[in-house]
């Protein structure tokens, strides 16, 4: 006898070199075990065509082809690198994912055998008809984050696709919630990511929080982290976090990095893309919040 | 649909204790339907010789921290391992299925557990939280689900698969 009662799936798998977890509620166990598996192959696909790290991806291929010939990537490749390419134009560089050559440099990523031009920008990078990619100058281009957010947004699709009512995917912090009920989502203390310094409530949303984190290192006596303003090739130093959230999980992501270097000053974009912002100073107190549709409802506090 | 984007931010003595952050995705009966949905699964633990152990270190550049591997031989071929590793910021459990030629069907994670080093191993700073622990902190670990920010690397996970292919090639294969 199927029991009639809702049931919650989760599951968590290694993956775009993080841990990816996907969550499904529903009343029929088999089906949300075939949803998350076939959200999880999702997830997989985005990872072998868009890992800096496999030199059999579209991305290493592009790296090591796209100058001075160009390279035939897959739909999905070209739907990334075109969202890249619309938020590094509205931005003004400040997102440019051909910095990575500026965070091989500083040992985030390997260097590889890529020898980038050293003042190559977004604006060096041609998206033609049929998906093909042509770099004008020898680029490298990291897709890490907003491929991320890519994955996260095509596995919801594939969980609605098989049925699956409510659910979550969480990658490794970009995350998004479908469904009736809204989700608790606790965010890092910025300083100490040990730590929480408090949380949102999500309900059919994506959020993203970009920070130095755990990824900090000792440069000339400060630290710095792998997020950096493309319009300055500077390093983040301070230990602020930022979240973003969305109706998509891509554009929570590329709002957070645009939003850490530029904070007040992208608040024109934000509500382009109907976006909220949290900015989390050192100490965990909120500094800036932003809502980009109006919500008179006051902070609650925790308990 | 109206913006519910609001901050609850904790109470200054949440802040005191580190945050626990565990989930149990599967146990190892669940893992194995999982990963190899339908099959029967006979136990089969191998306890590794100094010279094994040498050997799946020599070839998968990655330290072997025990000798004993749980082994499940697979009903009709393959292999399913539940396995350990330890990071700086993860204790993790997690099952590999091989498949019969030795390749690597599925990855799934069983216990996740973020701990912090030397912060949690360390006896003395735990102790300085003993009888601090307010009712909101304990209320905050059981609510945790689900957090955003900082991307935790899998890479103790990537370097524990290394060692399973090692240790299939060494010890499982014959």
């Amino acid at each position: 006898m199927r029991s009639r009662s809702s049931i919650e799936i989760h599951r968590c798998r290694p993956l775009l070199g993080t841990f990816v977890e996907i969550a499904a509620s529903g009343t029929n166990p088999a089906g949300l075990e075939r949803g998350i598996a076939a959200a999880f192959a999702s997830v997989e696909k985005v990872h072998c065509l868009m890992s800096y790290h496999d030199p059999r991806s579209d991305v290493s291929r592009l790296n090591r082809e796209a100058f001075p010939k160009s390279v035939i990537v897959h739909p999905w490749t070209w739907r990334v690198l075109e969202a890249a390419q619309q938020f590094a134009q509205e931005s003004d560089g400040v997102f440019d994912i051909t910095m990575a050559r500026l965070l091989a440099s500083r040992g985030y990523l390997p260097r590889r055998e890529y020898r980038p031009h050293n003042a190559a920008t977004w604006r060096d990078i041609f998206l033609r008809k049929n998906c093909r990619i042509f770099f004008r100058r020898p680029v490298i281009v990291d897709l890490g984050g907003i491929a991320k957010g890519f994955a996260v947004d095509r596995a919801i699709e594939v969980l609605k696709d098989n049925g699956v009512v409510a659910g979550m995917v969480n990658a490794g912090g970009d995350l998004r919630t479908f469904g009736q009920a809204s989700q608790l989502i606790h965010v890092r203390h910025p300083a100490e990511p040990t730590r929480i310094a408090g949380a949102v409530r999500l309900r059919d949303r994506a959020m993203a929080t970009s920070g130095i984190y755990f990824e900090r290192r000792k440069h000339r006596r400060n630290y710095v982290g792998p997020l950096l303003d493309g319009r300055t090739g500077r390093f983040g130093r301070k230990l602020i976090s930022v979240s973003v959230a969305a109706a998509e999980c891509i554009v929570a992501d590329a709002l957070t990095k645009i939003v850490f270097s530029l904070r007040e000053k992208a608040a024109g974009l934000l509500v382009h893309y109907h976006a909220d912002a949290l900015l989390l100073e050192r100490d965990g107190t909120p500094s800036w919040m932003f809502r980009s549709s109006c919500d008179t409802r006051a902070r609650t506090p925790f308990d | 649909m109206k913006s519910e984007f609001v901050f609850i931010a904790l109470p200054a003595s949440a802040l005191i204790a580190p945050s626990a952050f565990a989930v149990q995705y599967l146990n190892v009966e669940q893992a194995q339907k999982a990963i190899f949905p339908g099959k029967s699964f006979t136990a089969a633990p191998v306890k590794l010789t100094s010279v094994q152990r040498k050997a799946i270190e020599q070839a998968s550049a990655v330290r072997v921290l025990h000798d004993e591997q749980r082994v499940w031989r697979v009903g009709g071929g393959g292999w399913f391992i539940v396995d350990e590793v330890v990071g700086k910021h993860d204790f993790i459990t997690y099952a590999v299925g091989f498949n019969t030629d030795g390749s690597v069907k599925q990855i799934e994670i069983m216990d996740y557990r973020e701990t912090y080093g030397g912060q949690i191993r360390d006896q003395k700073w735990r102790a300085q939280f003993v009888g601090k622990t307010s009712k909101s902190t304990l209320k905050l670990d059981s609510d945790i689900k689900n957090i955003s920010g900082a991307t935790l690397s899998c890479r103790h996970i990537t370097d524990g698969v290394k060692r399973l292919l090692a240790f299939y090639e060494i010890a499982l294969k014959h």
